[in-house]
């Protein structure tokens, strides 16, 4: 486990260079630790070469900025699973509050001012947030089956909203950000950008982010050492609502409509990158970067099963199969898991 | 049930029959030489001690001796058995008894069934038809438990809510009804008190009077000195030497342990200035704690003693918000605190190193930085943002200071219990405390780290501070502690002073005797 660990803390911003062993030995292990913890990273290079190689538009800048309107939403998505799976939690309710609050967002948005439905968006996805926070943070319940029984609710919301028919917004300005880019990189995009970097702040280098680790590694020790466990939860699920929100609203943005289906299996996705990312779904270890690659990796599958023409019909198991392939691969780098057995044996 | 002595052809004149040998054992682990080419001999009718401090190879032995695993190197013979130990069958075959540290007891079964456990899987009685019927597993396992002083329990009492000490002896009680030739206590009386010692020991003398070879692996000096005839010392998997118990002392062997002479102990002062008392309870009650009432002053250092289920650990837990409380009042300097939870006692300067270090003491996932700072995370932040410099530095400070081994970037879970109690210590003065409440602060901490917590402890009450320690130590308490107090079920029984108590007052009244 040592170089796994090093890696570890070298991505986290400490380098483990303070490892005993020296000379070409601990840096080839330094090496094949680094790798070994971002395999993440090669997925995604053989994913993207796959595309190259598969479809001749695929590096094309339509299809780059096609991919980086999608991949933000599901980005927006998966940065708030991310932050939940760190506390030990599971959101499933995230695709259904992207449906929620796009649709509010555009039927509610009478055209005087954007921001308005912008807020809207992000208010809706933090009122469910709230919901859910409370009843994990301070009841007590199971984050999977408050946010399962979320995750009808919020989606069956939308269709009562909606009454199945896709709800248009009163101006046309509603899309505006959906179609602005600056020097070709799409706004949505940007957004998603600068909510990685603030993610990652939070996460390393706050109070609250240490709390969300404490609390994701063991919730009795975080509470023993005096740390406000339920606040920080209720926090948690509160951001991950408001994040999903966010990305509700620019989801209907990129549309042009609410629509009922909107966001729909997104927190398959979400789950999917956060694990392929390394995110730990016991709590307490994973980080941004990685995750962000792990949103990549399925932005492009994503993407190439519109390019290759893959049919509506067949694209839900072709993209549940190629999850299931992908975490296959991400899991033939955990040699380490017999190694950290002998080494726990021997410490006993 | 010792066996039938195997014909003994190799007698010698002045240790008797050899029941095993064990001959240039090594057992590597990856990275690791847990033990060295080690021999010794074990000699029927007699109690063969292995001591040695946390990762000595100790346990690694046992395991050895057990057939739970392999040795890397050397064999093991038992007198009267073919072939190596391949597995735990093969070492129950050989007639190898293990009483372990956690005792094996299923907790859906009955007392009985407890006591027979190890005749439902050992080879006679694999076959159905060997079947023990309930009414004479009651009646074997009965007599059984009379064996070893546990004569007033019921064999049907189903063992899920039985204590920790009552479930140790059920183990031992296995001597009687397991046909065996060694006996291999591993660490078999540290979960249990003091109060069980004697009962062992009576265990132990009846074994030896039957000839069986008795293994007694410990690092507690006032047990090996009491049960063993010979004691061999382990320290880094090589043997250190074997003695004769009369041919040596307690701090002889503990010297071989860690490979230095150990100074004594120094008692703290006592209480500093003629301050108003820090910490005030009154009419505590809590868990199986009942109106329990005791004042702390300054730079005092003050012992709770008492078996397991006294009520210790509750006072404290209850004390610090770690746990309800029914009734009673806590004062902080004067001044009544109402705490609800942890960070309530913070606030009010209380703070409570736990008993159960992996469980609630620190972050598995945690750096040595990010343990150190995870309860005075305000000093080192600055609207929310941590402050990595000022940060850093302290916890420079801070492993200097405790000389904890790693790095800042160590994670904390890979150092050994000494050190990672260090940190947790050390979290806690982090936050400035008055009161500084220690649940068995020393608990599976090896002999050579004891010092440097009984010195951090002195230190902590010298600065003015009120120190509470639980522990199951009469010894300990009577080391460290200005004040005692005796605990039995649930109520103070006691106030002894340490200069003019003993082991024997402590273990007399926590056991329902009257103070001397």
């Amino acid at each position: 486990m040592t170089d796994v660990r090093a890696a570890e803390d070298a991505e986290r911003g400490r380098d483990g260079s303070e490892m005993p062993a020296a000379g070409p030995a601990a840096s080839w292990r330094a090496v094949t630790g680094w790798m070994g913890e971002h395999y993440s990273i090669f997925i995604l290079a053989l994913m993207i070469v796959v595309g190259s190689l598969t479809s001749s538009a695929f590096l094309g800048e339509r299809n780059l900025q096609n991919l980086g309107l999608q991949t933000s939403i599901y980005g927006f998505v998966t940065l708030a699973e991310f932050i939940v799976v760190l506390t030990r939690g599971i959101d499933i309710s995230v695709g259904s509050v992207v449906g929620l609050s796009g649709a509010l967002a555009a039927g509610l948005f009478s055209g005087s001012n954007v921001y308005l439905a912008l807020l809207i968006g992000i208010a809706v996805g933090a009122a469910v947030g709230i919901v859910n926070g409370y009843l994990v943070a301070f009841r007590g319940l199971e984050s999977f089956i408050v946010t399962l029984g979320m995750l009808s609710l919020a989606r069956g919301l939308v269709y009562v909203y909606t009454q199945g028919v896709p709800r248009s917004p009163h101006a046309a300005d509603f899309s505006n950000v959906a179609n602005t880019y600056i020097l070709g990189v799409p706004v949505e995009f940007l957004i998603w950008v600068v909510l990685i970097i603030v993610v990652s702040f939070v996460t390393r280098r706050t109070v609250f982010g240490r709390r969300v680790y404490a609390v994701g590694s063991n919730i009795d020790a975080a509470r023993a050492s005096g740390i406000p466990v339920r606040n920080t939860l209720f926090l948690v699920y509160l951001i991950a609502g408001a994040l999903s929100g966010l990305g509700g609203f620019l989801l209907a943005a990129q549309i042009g409509v609410g629509t009922p289906t909107a966001g729909n299996l997104y927190e398959l996705t979400a789950i999917a990158g956060v694990v392929i990312g390394g995110t730990r779904l016991a709590g307490g270890k994973g980080n941004v970067f990685n995750t962000v690659v792990g949103t990549l990796i399925f932005g492009v599958i994503n993407d190439l099963l519109v390019l290759l023409n893959v049919s509506t019909y067949e694209t839900e198991a072709v993209s549940g199969g190629l999850i299931i392939a992908v975490i296959f691969l991400a899991s033939l780098h955990v040699p380490s898991w017999r190694s950290r057995l002998t080494r726990k044996k021997e410490a006993g | 049930m010792p066996m039938p002595a195997v014909s003994a052809s190799s007698s010698e004149a002045t240790d008797g029959r050899i029941a095993f040998e064990i001959r240039d054992v090594s057992k590597r682990y990856p990275g690791v030489q847990a033990l060295d080419s080690v021999s010794l001999t074990g000699y029927a009718g007699q109690v063969l001690a292995i001591c040695g401090a946390n990762g000595a190879g100790k346990s690694t032995l046992a395991r050895l001796l057990a057939g739970m695993e392999q040795p890397s190197a050397g064999d093991i013979a038992v007198t009267g058995y073919d072939g190596p130990l391949r597995n735990p069958s093969a070492a129950v075959d050989a007639g190898i008894l293990l009483i372990h540290q956690e005792p094996v007891i299923v907790d859906d079964f009955t007392v009985a069934q407890n006591v027979l456990l190890q005749n439902i899987s050992s080879a006679g009685s694999r076959r159905p038809w060997n079947h023990v019927s309930p009414r004479r597993q009651l009646t074997a396992s009965r007599a059984a438990l009379a064996a070893v002083g546990l004569g007033r329990l019921d064999p049907a009492t189903p063992c899920r809510n039985i204590g920790p000490g009552v479930r140790q002896m059920i183990a031992m009680s296995r001597t009687q009804v397991v046909p065996h030739r060694v006996l291999l206590l591993d660490e078999a009386t540290a979960s249990a008190t003091e109060e069980y010692f004697e009962d062992i020991r009576a265990v132990v003398q009846r074994e030896c009077a039957a000839g069986v070879s008795v293994v007694f692996v410990s690092h507690r000096m006032p047990e090996v000195f009491a049960i063993a005839d010979r004691i061999a010392v382990l320290r880094d998997g090589r043997l250190i030497g074997v003695v004769r118990t009369e041919e040596t002392t307690p701090d002889e062997v503990i010297a071989m342990m860690i490979g230095r002479a150990m100074s004594a102990a120094r008692r703290p002062a006592g209480p500093v200035g003629d301050a108003g008392p820090v910490l005030e309870v009154a009419g505590l009650s809590s868990g199986s704690a009942t109106d329990i009432g005791f004042a702390v002053r300054p730079g005092e250092v003050l012992g709770l003693y008492g078996l397991i289920g006294a009520g210790r650990s509750s006072v404290l837990r209850a004390i610090s918000g770690n746990q309800g409380r029914t009734a009673g009042s806590v004062r902080v300097r004067g001044t009544e605190v109402h705490i609800a939870n942890p960070r309530d006692g913070i606030r009010a300067g209380i703070v409570y190193l736990t008993e159960h270090r992996a469980r609630e003491g620190y972050i598995k996932d945690f750096t040595n930085t990010e343990n150190l700072t995870l309860s005075a995370l305000g000093k080192f932040s600055r609207f929310g943002v941590i402050m990595r410099g000022r940060e850093q530095k302290r916890v420079a400070e801070l492993m200097r200071a405790f000389d904890v081994k790693g790095t800042r970037r160590t994670l904390t879970d890979t150092l050994s219990g000494g050190n990672v109690q260090k940190i947790c210590i050390a979290k806690w003065l982090e936050t400035q405390p008055d009161i500084v409440l220690l649940d068995e602060p020393t608990k599976g901490i090896d002999i050579g780290a004891r010092q440097r917590i009984y010195e951090a402890i002195a230190s902590v009450a010298a600065s003015g501070k009120g120190v509470v320690v639980v522990t199951s130590e009469a010894e300990e308490a009577l080391m460290i502690c200005t004040r005692i107090l005796v605990l039995k079920g649930g109520r103070v029984a006691a106030e002894l002073a340490p200069e003019s108590a003993s082991t024997d007052d402590l273990i007399r009244i926590s056991l329902g005797g009257a103070a001397a």
